[in-house]
């Protein structure tokens, strides 16, 4: 950068803690030129904007194929057997058939905390920016353990749950009202 | 540094009126074909609120994000539109919802699609949303400076859990009203707070209307709001703590990849 002008064009204002540092020729932004970047458009913003598409036309598909469930109205004096929660929290559904308490109150509030306390016991600067890091190994085993805990929980609420929530098999299943 | 203004030509009056119209909402001109260009298309949109002029490459990689989170965003754009839709064709009453419904399948156009669009966007956001969180965690991106965000996520999470359940009740037929039931019962398991809260979110002892109108005016107005504020803290907070997480965050040299 021979051509730099180093003159200083604004003297540095004592009351300001920043200030024009020199004036350089070019015809683009200097900065961070030799970091491993790329401009945010097109190369962000267009990769964005294939997802939406993506996504809009999986969801036309999926309207077109599949129909949202429609029951019958609501009839509160004839409960289903069993009813089923939302099946997000058929996890904590089964977990309550053991115990109330565990699966409505304990287990909720553990997974809340723990997960905001996460970033707050786990802060060693280690493993960032990498898929299962060595160095991560207990942490994300941990949070494995838990994910695939849960997918199960709600497998079985989904499929292996009968009437009195009873244990069936999925395919010897029927809903009785 | 100032954006090239256009060298004065044999534009007729009307033609310059489009231009200054067009340069007044674009203050950039046309597709950027530079450096330059490309700063300034960031710089001088709605995009640089969200996304910075340069990104690192590593960010780009497909096989790192998977585009979660875009995709759950995305959903939430979509739910927002056929949610805003349906509210035509809707009425949040014991008597007239389920009535709706049939509506929809029968009378309205295209109202199969919207209402299944709505359902599959819903139970796919919760979805995505938890995948996303899966992504964040496997590669340690809660990790400093990004504590705060993954709280920001949780909420967004929990946000994402309240707005599929209080859906899940309008359609008023036995899987809604059975499953809000049961969903509700086990809040009511809570020591102490458990019955209260149920009973605040039922507005009676049992799903009935009192639920019906609390449950739609949670899920058209208070929770898409409160949604969209942590969305924005969440994609703000991105920027503020330098970007998507890359391995130059670590303490320890960049682990090779």
């Amino acid at each position: 950068m021979k051509d730099v002008d180093t003159t200083q064009v604004y003297p540095r204002d004592p009351r300001k803690t920043y200030g024009l540092m020199e004036l350089v020729k070019g015809t683009r932004p200097t900065v961070g030129l030799d970091e491993d970047t790329v401009y945010a458009w097109p190369h962000l913003l267009v990769r964005e904007l294939v997802i939406f598409l993506v996504v809009a036309a999986c969801l036309l598909g999926a309207a077109f194929l599949i129909d949202a469930p429609l029951e019958e109205i609501a009839n509160p004096n004839s409960p289903p057997n069993p009813a089923k929660a939302p099946w997000y929290f058929l996890g904590l559904q089964e977990l309550v058939s053991y115990s109330a308490f565990v699966g409505g109150v304990l287990v909720p509030t553990v997974i809340v905390l723990g997960l905001m306390l996460v970033p707050y016991i786990d802060r060693k600067r280690v493993g960032i920016g990498v898929w299962f890091a060595r160095e991560r190994w207990l942490a994300n085993g941990l949070f494995l353990t838990f994910l695939v805990v849960m997918v199960i929980l709600i497998i079985i609420g989904m499929y292996f749950r009968g009437p009195n929530w009873g244990f069936v098999l999925p395919w010897e299943a029927t809903t009785g009202h | 540094m100032q954006a090239p203004t256009p060298t004065p030509d044999k534009r007729t009056a009307v033609g310059m009126f489009f231009e200054s119209v067009y340069r007044s909402i674009f203050r950039y001109g046309r597709l950027p074909r530079d450096g330059e260009g490309a700063s300034y298309a960031v710089f001088n949109s709605l995009f640089l609120h969200i996304h910075p002029v340069k990104v690192a490459k590593h960010s780009l990689r497909f096989t790192y994000t998977f585009g979660l989170g875009v995709i759950a965003t995305c959903l939430f754009v979509f739910l927002t539109f056929t949610g805003v839709w349906l509210m035509f064709y809707y009425f949040p009453s014991a008597t007239e919802a389920y009535g709706r419904m049939l509506d929809l399948r029968s009378a309205v156009d295209f109202g199969f699609v919207l209402r299944n669009v709505h359902k599959w966007a819903a139970e796919a956001m919760v979805f995505f949303v938890v995948l996303h969180m899966a992504r964040v965690f496997f590669t340690g991106a809660y990790k400093p400076p990004r504590e705060f965000n993954w709280i920001i996520g949780i909420i967004l999470l929990l946000l994402t859990l309240g707005l599929s359940f209080t859906g899940y009740l309008l359609p008023w037929d036995q899987l809604a009203f059975w499953a809000i039931t049961v969903g509700t019962s086990i809040a009511g398991y809570a020591p102490v707070v458990g019955e209260p809260l149920r009973r605040f979110l039922l507005g009676s002892d049992s799903v009935g209307q009192e639920a019906l109108i609390r449950f739609y005016v949670l899920h058209v107005v208070i929770l898409p709001g409160l949604l969209s504020i942590f969305l924005a803290v969440h994609f703000w907070r991105i920027r503020k703590d330098g970007g998507l997480s890359h391995p130059a965050d670590n303490d320890t040299p960049a682990i090779k990849e």
